[in-house]
């Protein structure tokens, strides 16, 4: 009996010291010593994104969301530098976090577009109707002002008719203008940007392939060196920028694998483009389905003065437990103070990152806490009043709570598992802190109140009724 | 101090009844005003809220209180006429608006506006939430969906480590304590315009997993009493066993009140409202658990010996 006590406040010396290595600085050096905070309580901003199926791809299968999941990641840390958090949730959403932005609007735009890159190049047959088609629009415009000389308003309404005919055959043609090459963004190896060479306080974005694109952007612009027709690169569809090839690429293209899209870009323009492109193609589009901001001061007044209040809260109860309770009361606020340490150690071990609801969860664990402390005092103070000895008071009064205690916290843990396995991310946060906090609250009141409890009436100035029980003294 | 609580359950179930019907007559009061039992925030509608500040560290950006006539102005001129806005802070320099859904151009164009009105704002002290209409309905889904399967598992570990009906009475305190937690907030709704959001889920999920844990202790105690104590009536023998317990379930209410109470009045705003649903459930579910939870048990275990009793006699006359 006496071994094995001693061997339980070894196990709980060793457990305190762990979890202080663990919670404070000295951790750090090993990763650890941090609680993440989320940003609901640090500031900053959070998205997420729901993931449409296409006719192409019309099964959002895992691997559809994890290469979903690395284009995001790309796109929005293209140096891999920044703090950003990007999780699949559920089966179809993905949750981008981002610590300190207090405007997310350049990763929406990021996001919420497709960006797809590919080279293209006029079609011959469409060319000469578009030479064909301009010459008459040309013939046509030339009459317009006899017409108007003449003053017939008949056949000037009819010449107006046929240009605006001309105008859109035109605009249809040019839309089918160029044809996709077999050179797309998929070719890229990386994208950047720089000043421009041609105009003043424009940005450029330069291209580089890789060596299979190399090879067909070679073939691609010795097809159109010399011709005077121009090589269009569209972006989502839409040209961005339509360049010619000059003579002298004749001979074997322009070789070395690298291009640049002059387009007159700002700086900002030229950024995105750079790192939707480095980013590549998002496989299925995304929508950007919800935004929460919250500026970084706003949340650290609401988590200071929380957990402000929260500390003089649990202070309260640790002076009514000593007082009501008497040197029970002050064990178990000890045994309350290694609860709370070992969880938050559980908390930077497991990596939870709290928010509002984990804080919920946390408090309501240690009213548990301390409800487990309270039955087995309740008991024992009842077991001294039937007339029992101290030592077998105490002994009981932990044996005959501990079914209470079970049932009542194996129930709670069911409900935290359910909500785990079918909760959604808010839930789940709080399903963790909560289980977490019953499940160490049932080790630190049943076994560290114990052992530091049979510890106490081993020392016989402590064996004393009234230390127990206030009326025992009184009666 | 000893509750007869069996004399009296008549008294204590006009008094929950009485609770659970004002929340009800108010929820449906709700329900026609605003299509939903409790008056619905941004994360179960969907839109755009903003809460945003002046910057008071710039000279003379603070000198004057916001007017609400400007803001509508400017939302006016931005086709957003159908908005809510509200003037925050003690001061008057804060201001909330919400919105249908807004994208970022939309965003940034209201921001501006609101800028060149107001002054420069506080980006640190902002707060921007969007949310697009399905989130909600997904949230609410889900969260049902787990809350009907923990009932399930609830309702199968205590009929394991008790009997069926206890289970079944846990459940129905259990209700008791949403009841009265939703009906609370309906009214707060109607009245004061106080809005649920996502957190108030969360909040009823704490609130169960109280009320349960608070209901299986009392029962522990009459189980523990049918097992070992003297031959006395069901009625009798959960009184005894409330009032072995009382002592607990009061001070446990008190020290899990008290973080709470303190989180309500000194805690941050976003807190507020999350502090007091817990205050509010933790309140039902120590009522219900004694003076609901235990007099139902004794209710139905009376009623099932007294009907036992009547078949026999009932069957006996066939015997002669």
């Amino acid at each position: 009996m006496l071994k094995q006590q001693r061997f339980l406040l070894a196990l709980i010396a060793l457990l305190v010291v762990g979890a202080l290595i663990v919670v404070t600085p000295f951790g750090k050096q090993y990763g650890l010593g941090k609680i993440n905070l989320g940003l609901d309580l640090r500031g900053g901003s959070q998205l997420t994104l729901q993931v449409n199926p296409t006719e192409e791809v019309t099964d959002i299968t895992p691997n559809v969301m994890e290469a979903v999941q690395t284009v995001v990641a790309n796109r929005l840390n293209p140096e891999g530098v920044s703090e950003i958090v990007v999780q699949t949730v559920g089966n179809q959403q993905i949750l981008v976090q981002l610590p300190g932005v207090s405007d997310p609007k350049d990763a929406e735009q990021l996001l919420s577009q497709v960006a797809q890159l590919d080279f293209r190049r006029p079609n011959n047959a469409i060319l000469a109707q578009v030479n064909v088609r301009s010459s008459e629009l040309q013939r046509l415009l030339q009459k317009l002002p006899e017409a108007e000389k003449a003053g017939d308003a008949a056949a000037l309404a009819k010449i107006q008719g046929e240009v605006q005919e001309k105008q859109k055959q035109l605009t249809e043609l040019q839309d089918q203008f160029f044809v996709k090459t077999d050179l797309t963004g998929e070719d890229l190896n990386d994208a950047s940007y720089a000043i421009s060479q041609s105009q003043p306080n424009k940005w450029d974005v330069t291209l580089r392939f890789d060596v299979d694109g190399g090879k067909k952007f070679a073939a691609l612009t010795k097809s159109l060196a010399g011709t005077g027709q121009p090589l269009g690169i569209f972006l989502d569809g839409k040209s961005v920028s339509q360049a010619t090839v000059s003579e002298r690429f004749k001979a074997n293209g322009i070789t070395g694998g690298a291009a640049i899209i002059t387009g007159n870009f700002e700086l900002e323009d030229a950024k995105l483009l750079a790192n939707q492109l480095k980013g590549g193609s998002l496989p299925v589009p995304v929508k950007v389905e919800e935004i929460r901001t919250v500026g970084a001061t706003l949340g650290q007044d609401s988590i200071r003065r929380s957990v402000l209040a929260g500390i003089g809260g649990l202070i309260l109860v640790l002076i009514f437990m000593g007082v009501w309770y008497r040197l029970p009361g002050l064990i178990a606020d000890v045994a309350l103070c290694v609860y709370g340490l070992l969880t938050f150690a559980c908390y930077v071990l497991f990596g939870v990152t709290l928010t509002l609801p984990g804080i919920a969860g946390f408090i309501l664990s240690i009213g548990m806490a301390v409800d487990a402390n309270i039955l087995i005092f309740e008991r024992t103070r009842e077991e001294l009043r039937s007339g029992k000895t101290l030592y077998r008071s105490i002994e009981s009064g932990f044996y005959r709570a501990f079914t209470s205690i079970l049932d009542s916290n194996v129930t709670t843990l069911i409900a935290c598992g359910v909500l785990y396995w079918l909760g959604s991310g808010l839930v789940r946060g709080f399903a963790v802190t909560l289980g977490i906090g019953v499940a160490v609250s049932m080790f630190t009141a049943i076994t560290c109140s114990r052992t530091l409890m049979f510890t106490a009436i081993s020392i016989p100035s402590l064996r004393k009724v009234e230390l127990f029980d206030s009326k025992k003294a009184v009666s | 101090m000893k509750l007869n609580l069996n004399q009296q359950r008549g008294l204590w179930w006009t008094i929950s009844g009485a609770l659970i019907l004002a929340g009800i007559i108010s929820m449906a009061l709700s329900w026609n005003q605003y299509q939903a039992p409790l008056k619905p925030g941004l994360d179960f509608t969907g839109g755009t809220r903003l809460q945003l500040e002046r910057d008071c560290s710039q000279p003379d950006n603070c000198k004057t209180p916001i007017q609400i006539t400007d803001i509508r102005q400017i939302l006016d001129e931005q086709k957003l006429a159908e908005s809510s806005v509200q003037v925050i802070g003690q001061d008057a320099q804060g201001v909330a608006i919400r919105t249908k859904d807004l994208n970022q151009e939309e965003r940034t164009k209201l921001t501006e506006a609101l800028t060149t009105k107001l002054g420069q704002l506080d980006v640190e002290k902002s707060q921007i939430d969007t949310v697009g209409p399905t989130l909600g309905k997904q949230l609410l889904a889900s969260g049902l969906l787990a809350l009907l399967v923990s009932f399930a598992a609830i309702i199968v570990y205590v009929s394991v480590r008790f009997q069926f009906d206890y289970a079944l009475f846990a459940i129905v305190a259990l209700f008791h304590d949403v009841l009265i937690t939703m009906g609370f907030f309906s009214i707060l709704g109607l009245t004061r315009g106080v809005e649920v959001n996502s957190l108030f889920i969360v909040g009823l999920l704490t609130i169960i997993g109280f009320s349960v844990n608070d209901t299986v202790v009392i029962y522990d105690r009459v189980r523990e009493n049918l097992k070992y104590g003297a031959k006395r009536s069901i009625s009798e023998t959960v009184d005894i066993a409330v009032n072995q317990t009382l002592g607990r379930s009061i001070n446990t209410s008190l020290t899990t009140g008290l973080p709470l109470i303190g989180i309500y009045i000194f805690g941050g705003e976003t807190l507020k409202d999350f502090a007091l649903t817990l205050i509010i459930g933790f309140a039902a579910g120590a009522y219900s658990s004694i003076f609901i939870a235990s007099t139902l048990l004794a209710w139905w275990r009376q009623r099932k010996e007294r009907g036992s009793y009547m078949t026999a006699t009932d069957s006996s006359p066939e015997e002669i």
